[in-house]
């Protein structure tokens, strides 16, 4: 009999939903989204890169130059923040409070963010391959320029009294 | 002897939330015998833990085994590679970490209630109980900065600090809730028509609780008062948070819905005490080095004791880390309940047990 009456006295209370368009459901102001990369004041260390559980960041490196550019997929990111707490430059990397986009087909989200990944690694190990071979030619040009000098020394006292 | 019929439910049913199979063998409407199979949702989640992820970010990647209980595989996690690194972690952290899991018991007890109330036919009960479960929802947003996947506890730690603010709100908002919990007690303990769906219904006994060996409220609700929370104090200070354990004694539908609207009064008492007396303290520590050797944990989740181990050979990456979900402890308890009872409670009693598959199979 009580819920009867529970039942009749509902009618007349105001409804526990809210009028989504018109009246905003409560977003707290910290709310995690996306990174923000500020390249000005990043070391490029690498860290929040290492430290990204599902993989979000990735540098990638020019061959001749061998500067850094930073990639983030804001599809790939769970915004955990473990980034931020990485970095050892305050500012470089911030998490604001701007909620995630929904992804296009047209992007090609998946599929491009793994091709990019993979070249960024590549271009990182295509330009560490090719500081090597630098040196290992800088190198190799040095030992030939101090050889070719002993020689020439050698030639212009060639008597050394040997004792 | 009458004529026998198998009646399967699921993997995909109106009754479950996640993907179950249960094989009824049904004599005259009665159920006479039942068999499970929860191995649906399988992702190889352990295996990732230990050859993709590093140890500082598998903390990330269980907090995905399940949508309900993610603080608790995360903290559960955490407390293990702890032990592993012998860290001491600030009384601070450890307070803050039992507010977010007792937060995250209170949405999960008020989904599974909700959950019990539609799967009986109370499809009002169920909307109201729903509506009631919002502030959960929006206090773990404010708390942790996102509804489902909090990502609170890292090794080490947790991660965001309480602003007053917000603990402010969260006491505000308990206040509000405990006249509404008041009266969903008063609705699920006394409602004529729910209680002729719940009461003596998908009854199991003490003996058989304890020999087959359930944990959590389903355990609670037979009478045996089994609960990590009581047991150890090593990882997280429950008994200066204010915790008591709940049993009932008839162990059916009703009892347990019982149990876990009782526990809600537990948990908000709990909450209040660790924000009126949060300690000063650092949130995270520094560390440096690799796990070795191994370790055990185990953490009282809303459907039970979370046991986790691990094992560390000095790189990275872990060796092994092994995940036993309450569910998993309940299913043979579970299928056991179904006995003597009519096909058509079959839907409340599975809503009762709270099975979490996604933990289960991983």
């Amino acid at each position: 009999m009580k819920s009867f009456f529970d039942a009749i006295g509902n009618l007349f209370k105001k409804p526990v939903t809210t009028e989504f368009p018109v009246q905003q459901t409560y977003i707290p102001d910290d709310y995690r989204g996306l990174i923000v990369f500020e390249e000005s004041l990043c070391i490029w260390c690498r860290k929040c890169e290492m430290a990204c559980p599902p993989g979000a960041i990735v540098f990638s490196q020019d061959i001749e130059t061998g500067k850094q550019e930073y990639h983030y997929s804001p599809y790939v990111c769970i915004y955990c923040k473990e980034c931020v707490r990485a970095c050892p430059a305050p500012g470089a990397l911030l998490q604001s409070s701007e909620p995630g986009h929904p992804g296009l087909k047209e992007e090609n989200l998946n599929n491009g963010w793994n091709k990019l990944f993979d070249e960024s690694l590549e271009s990182r190990a295509a330009y560490a391959a090719e500081k090597k071979r630098k040196q290992a030619e800088q190198k190799a040009a040095t030992d030939k320029a101090k050889a070719e000098a002993a020689a020439e020394a050698a030639k212009q006292n060639p008597e050394q009294p040997i004792e | 002897m009458a004529t026998q019929y198998n009646i399967p439910v699921g993997a995909q049913h109106i009754a479950l939330l996640e993907p179950l199979h249960f094989k009824f063998t049904t004599e005259n409407e009665k159920i006479m015998k039942a068999e499970a199979n929860v191995g649906y949702v399988h992702r190889g989640i352990e295996q990732a833990c230990c050859s993709k992820f590093k140890f500082r970010q598998v903390s990330f990647v269980v907090g995905r085994v399940c949508g309900l209980c993610s603080i608790s595989h995360t903290t559960c996690y955490s407390q293990v590679a702890e032990k592993l690194m012998q860290l001491d972690i600030s009384k601070k952290a450890k307070y803050l970490r039992m507010l977010v899991i007792e937060l995250d018991r209170i949405h999960s007890h008020l989904l599974c209630l909700s959950h019990v109330a539609e799967n009986s036919g109370f499809e009002a009960l169920f909307m109201k109980t729903m509506a009631y479960r919002e502030f959960s929802m929006e206090l773990l947003e404010a708390v942790c900065g996102n509804r489902i996947q909090y990502d609170f506890s890292i090794v080490g730690g947790v991660t965001r600090d309480l602003r007053p603010d917000v603990a402010k709100m969260v006491l505000e908002k308990l206040k509000i809730f405990k006249p509404q919990l008041d009266e969903l007690v008063d609705i699920y303990s006394n409602n004529y028509t729910l209680g002729l769906k719940n009461k003596g219904v998908g009854v199991i006994a003490k003996d058989d609780v304890y020999r087959l060996s359930a944990v959590g409220p389903f355990a609670r609700a037979a009478g045996i008062p089994i609960d990590v929370r009581n047991e150890t104090e090593d990882t997280l200070p429950w008994k200066e948070a204010g915790f008591e354990v709940v049993t009932e004694t008839t162990g059916d539908v009703y009892a347990r819905n019982l149990v876990r609207l009782k526990e809600l009064y537990v948990s908000m008492r709990i909450i209040e005490n660790v924000i009126n007396g949060l300690p000063e303290g650092d949130l995270a520590v520094d560390f440096k080095g690799f796990p070795s050797g191994e370790a055990i944990n185990r953490l009282e989740a809303p459907r039970g004791e979370l046991f986790y181990y691990a094992k560390g050979n000095k790189t990275q990456i872990l060796e092994r880390l092994k995940i036993k979900a309450p569910t998993f402890s309940n299913v043979a308890a579970m299928v056991h309940g179904f006995h003597d009872n009519e096909y058509a409670s079959a839907p409340a009693i599975i809503g009762s047990y709270d099975p979490c598959l996604s933990c289960t199979s991983r």
